[in-house]
């Protein structure tokens, strides 16, 4: 057992420490005291990921999987959930499979790609891997959750790099999704396709450059097409699917107050309970996806540049395990779950600071939620365990 | 073991190192590096950003948050504009008073005293206001205010924090009550609307009936937003720079196939009737030149504060002036089915436009009762009957003819259901058939006299005024006719976005009938029962009619159109409780064609 691999534990206990006092701050105690409970069980998890044997975790890969899509079925159909299907409830308790889904996802991708020493772009070896990250992902963008759903494709990405497949390559993959959601607005379409054409004849074969910008014209031309065959109302629903900024009720309004929140803040902040919740008050989220803002209003600048500080270690611990372990498999589960979190955090924040649109997405360790905490504190433990036991 | 296996499975020549203590088997140095550096430009795009937001910015932001606020306001689009078919503007906006109240910034006090400028009870304000009481924007409370209540407000502004007056374009129908069904009015929107269609919010209005519904999406526009610093008093300091000013878009500007000048004629012509119906289209295209039902009503009532006594009075109406006589209301056809009936029995092959039947004295035994002619024709043939309009003659006809192949025949020239015109409320009409006849009486409890009445147009056939302008239609254009619609085009901003393709339809009817029919027609603004309708200008043909309407007056029926060997249009006029229809309703058509070809640029 290497000491400094411990040091991930205590980076996750500084997380959740700020967690606590931020809710507190944010939300009041009686939130503080719900996310209290919830702790002894995220510990809880993380010891029981350290000391799980791998191999059976490996052995029943699988079978997590299969169920964790069985629960994300359910929640379609029973689920609950503002204006959504997302949560099961038990009384004060709500679940949510979504959370899970990254867990399960991660892992059975990373059982399906290892066994290749390095990955080539053909159907052979690329079908399986998008095939198990596209199911989830859809089930969870109609629950709707774009949001999580989209914390999917970073891992797949960063998995397929540890794995071999060149960043080219890794842009060819993800190319016909980007063309499609492009496809929405000309504007956007044109410098993509602009960018793609430059990367492609640089970098391919003439007739293989061809074929890729036809593929991508082909999905960006089916965005168009799909919007024009929509009814009024139909249409509106696509636009706040894939915009949800564009919230005719919200309006900006909240990505403001936000913005206000943070720079009223400066460079010492304003002392921890001494933030005008007055500001965020009516923000139905505050303790949740908008907390960082009051964070921010609090601590200023330094209390940022401080949480962003421990959040660096803390992923470069994760991919510091993927390095050193022997176990590759092991080792793209790390940096799955590495680019799960570096996803929550970069647009969490960056949504808040007006940098990304609005969506719903947790920052780890620090929003409120068991869900969120309970599965972070069970991916840290896995990682743990992979960093603790080489096998 | 279980290394040397693995070891042994990597392919050739792939460097593996060995036993570096810190690098595992798989090291992935390359990809380490690449991670990390990610990682490292991520946060320090977050971390410039914060630098930007809390050090560069960091004082506005502090100010802001401290005594100032920002407030999103509301830059309402201005409703599309209507005109006619020559331009002549019929519905624009003007300005108008509207106050809002901004929850957060606002108590009990405030809308206690706002209660009682504007003459509202507090309680409405109050239940208004209360699942909106963390909206930090202005939510409307009253529209349309008088300048006086605005004086008041402005006075006792430093005691009503939290409280606005803005000035919107609001609706304002120039003509007033002339198009009061024609192009509809404008109401709140109702909890569905608001449920349905998101955009919507409380207290906006919304197109009710006629062109302001059924073109609601194109008038609408959509209302842009600003975001304003206000100081501690209310005070708007200027925009922040934040968010830019997402700018309203002014509805499309809509043109109708109206002729505002035939309009106001066919109000003129029904100003002695209490209800009346005019209806008037070109018949190549189905242009509707004219569309009028009285008594109307001013829609600019239901854009201020509405008084509930004129409400009352209309609600309570008998005449029911929200009611579209013109689509909505629909009228035993009475003798202007004469040609109808005549074309299903020449269709039938059962008489030819020669053919005369036993001769008319003034009555008609049948079963056991008596069906009267309203005079002594004698001896006419099947135009002759329909140039006096006999009863006898038609009669016979009715004995003969089988209901549901005349309903059939009907129902092919577009009876019985709508006629798709642009707005909405259309009444389908009806037109009996057996099973229709068996439901309405019970099976075997009706004789065939009721054919008898049928073939006249009385009894249980209804037909709207639009419906019957449209059957004339047929008969002019020999049989087609196209879709009657009211909207030729629509603009937004200078480009034409909508552009109106006629749809043109043929019925199966046999060209040589209706010419024969058609002469009959000519004969009867002529010499027959529609001399009324006769103008020595342009030859007119056209039918009169009389609806039965027990207990009370006949309503009074003329469709006619010309010129009579090539038609250009036709007008059908209702005038209820009127009497005979070549009396009353025959100089109304008479009028309004020689109108419409005096208004006719002279082309030589």
């Amino acid at each position: 057992m290497k000491t400094k691999d411990l040091s991930l534990i205590l980076y996750t206990v500084i997380l959740i420490a700020v967690g606590l006092f931020a809710i507190y701050s944010a939300g009041g105690s009686r939130y503080f005291i719900k996310q209290l409970l919830f702790i002894p069980v995220a510990f809880g998890g993380l010891i029981g990921a350290i000391f799980l044997r791998r191999h059976i975790l490996y052995g029943i890969t699988e079978i997590i999987y299969l169920f964790t899509l069985l629960l994300l079925i359910g929640v379609l159909l029973l689920g609950g959930g503002p204006g959504a299907r997302r949560w099961f409830s038990f009384g004060e308790i709500s679940f949510q499979p979504s959370e899970f889904a990254k867990i399960a996802t991660v892992l059975m991708l990373a059982k399906y790609i290892s066994y290749k020493r390095s990955l080539k772009l053909n159907f052979n070896t690329i079908a399986l891997p998008a095939l198990i990250i596209i199911i989830p992902l859809f089930l969870i963008l109609i629950e709707p959750d774009l949001g999580s759903a989209l914390s999917l494709l970073p891992a797949f990405a960063a998995m397929l790099y540890w794995q071999g497949l060149s960043p080219l390559h890794i842009l060819l993959l993800f190319m016909p999704l980007f063309s499609f959601v492009a496809g929405f607005s000309l504007y956007l379409w044109v410098p993509f396709f602009i960018i793609l054409a430059v990367i492609v004849f640089l970098r391919l074969p003439l007739s293989r450059a061809i074929i890729a910008l036809a593929v991508a014209s082909v999905f960006g031309l089916l965005s168009p097409v799909v919007l024009s065959h929509l009814k009024d109302y139909q249409r509106a629903r696509v636009a706040s699917f894939f915009a949800p900024w564009l919230d005719p009720h919200g309006l900006g309004w909240n990505a403001i107050q936000s913005q206000i929140a943070i720079g009223s803040g400066r460079i010492f902040g304003k002392g921890y309970l001494s933030g005008t919740q007055k500001r965020l008050g009516f923000l139905p989220n505050r303790h949740t996806d908008f907390i960082f803002s009051s964070f921010a209003e609090e601590t200023g600048l330094i209390g940022c540049l401080v949480l962003l500080g421990i959040f660096t270690l803390f992923l470069r611990q994760i991919l510091q395990v993927a390095y050193a372990t022997r176990d590759q498999e092991g080792a793209l589960i790390c940096v799955g779950f590495g680019a799960i979190f570096l996803y929550h955090i970069f647009v969490n924040i960056g949504m808040l600071l007006g940098l990304l649109p609005i969506t719903g997405i947790t920052l780890p360790f620090i929003s409120y939620g068991g869900s969120s905490l309970v599965v972070s504190a069970i991916m840290v433990g896995i990682v743990l365990n992979v960093g603790l036991r080489p096998e | 073991m279980k290394m040397r296996l693995r070891r042994l499975t990597q392919p050739l020549g792939s460097v593996i190192p060995t036993e570096a203590p810190d690098s595992g088997l798989f090291a992935r140095g390359r990809q380490s590096k690449a991670i990390s550096l990610i990682v490292l430009i991520l946060f320090g795009i977050l971390s410039l950003r914060l630098v930007q937001l809390q050090v560069i910015r960091g004082a506005r932001y502090a100010r802001l948050s401290e005594s100032n606020r920002i407030r999103k306001i509301l830059l309402p689009a201005s409703r599309g504009r209507i005109f006619d078919r020559n331009g002549i503007l019929l519905a624009d906006t003007r300005p108008s008073f509207t106050i809002a109240v901004i929850p957060t910034e606002t108590n009990d006090s405030v809308l206690s005293l706002l209660a009682s400028l504007i003459h509202q009870p507090v309680e409405l304000l109050k239940n208004r206001l209360k699942p909106l009481a963390l909206f930090p924007a202005p939510v409307d409370i009253c529209r349309n205010v008088g300048f006086i209540t605005v004086a008041r407000i402005e006075e006792n502004n430093f005691r009503l924090p939290g409280v606005l007056v803005r000035i919107d374009p609001v609706r304002n129908y120039i003509y007033g009550r002339l198009y009061a069904h024609l192009i509809g009015h404008l109401g709140e929107v109702n909890e569905q609307e608001l449920a349905r269609d998101s955009s919507y919010r409380p207290l906006d209005l919304i197109g009710r009936n006629g062109i302001e519904a059924s073109y609601e999406k194109y008038l609408r526009g959509k209302n842009g937003y600003q975001f304003v610093e206000v100081d501690v008093r209310g005070r708007e300091i200027g925009p922040i720079t934040e968010k830019r000013p997402e700018l309203p878009i002014n509805g499309c500007d809509i043109y109708l196939s109206i002729d505002h000048r035939l309009q106001e004629l066919a109000s003129e012509l029904t100003k002695n009737y209490e209800r009346a119906a005019v209806v008037g289209i070109l018949i190549k295209t189905g242009e509707v030149l004219c569309l009028f039902s009285r008594p109307d009503f001013d829609p600019n009532i239901f854009l201020a504060p509405l008084d509930p006594n004129i409400w009352d009075s209309l609600v309570k109406s008998p005449s029911k002036p929200f009611f579209n006589r013109a689509i909505s209301s629909s009228y035993p056809p009475g003798s202007t089915f004469k040609p109808i009936v005549a074309l299903a029995a020449l269709k039938e092959g059962m008489v030819t436009s020669q053919t005369t039947l036993n001769p008319c004295t003034g009555s008609l035994r049948y079963g056991n009762r008596t069906y009267k002619c309203w005079s002594v024709h004698g001896k006419l043939n099947l135009l002759g009957a329909i140039e006096q309009s006999c009863n006898t003659y038609f009669y016979q006809l009715g004995m003969r003819l089988n209901l549901d192949s005349l309903a059939l025949f009907c129902r092919q020239l577009g009876l019985g259901k709508p006629t798709g015109i642009d707005i909405p409320g259309e009444n389908p009409g009806n037109i009996p058939s057996k099973e229709f006849l068996d439901r309405r009486y019970g099976k075997g409890k009706w004789t065939r006299g009721v054919m008898l009445n049928f073939a006249i147009g009385q009894g249980e056939i209804l037909v709207t005024p639009l419906q019957l302008a449209v059957i004339y239609a047929i008969l002019a254009n020999g049989g087609w006719y196209a879709t009657p619609y009211l909207v030729t085009r629509i603009d937004s901003l200078g480009k034409t976005v909508f552009q109106r393709q006629p749809r043109v339809y043929n019925t199966a009817l046999n060209d040589l009938d209706v010419q024969e029919v058609k002469k009959a027609l000519t004969r009867v603004v002529e010499y027959g029962t529609g001399r009324g309708a006769y103008r020595k200008e342009i030859t007119i043909a056209g039918k009169t009619g009389t609806a039965q309407n027990p207990p009370r007056p006949d309503h009074s029926w003329f469709v006619g159109y010309a010129p009579a060997d090539s038609p250009e249009v036709v007008f059908a006029v209702v005038v209820e409780n009127a009497g005979h229809g070549g009396a009353v309703a025959a100089p109304i058509v008479g009028e309004l064609i020689r109108a419409y070809f005096s208004l006719q640029p002279n082309e030589n």
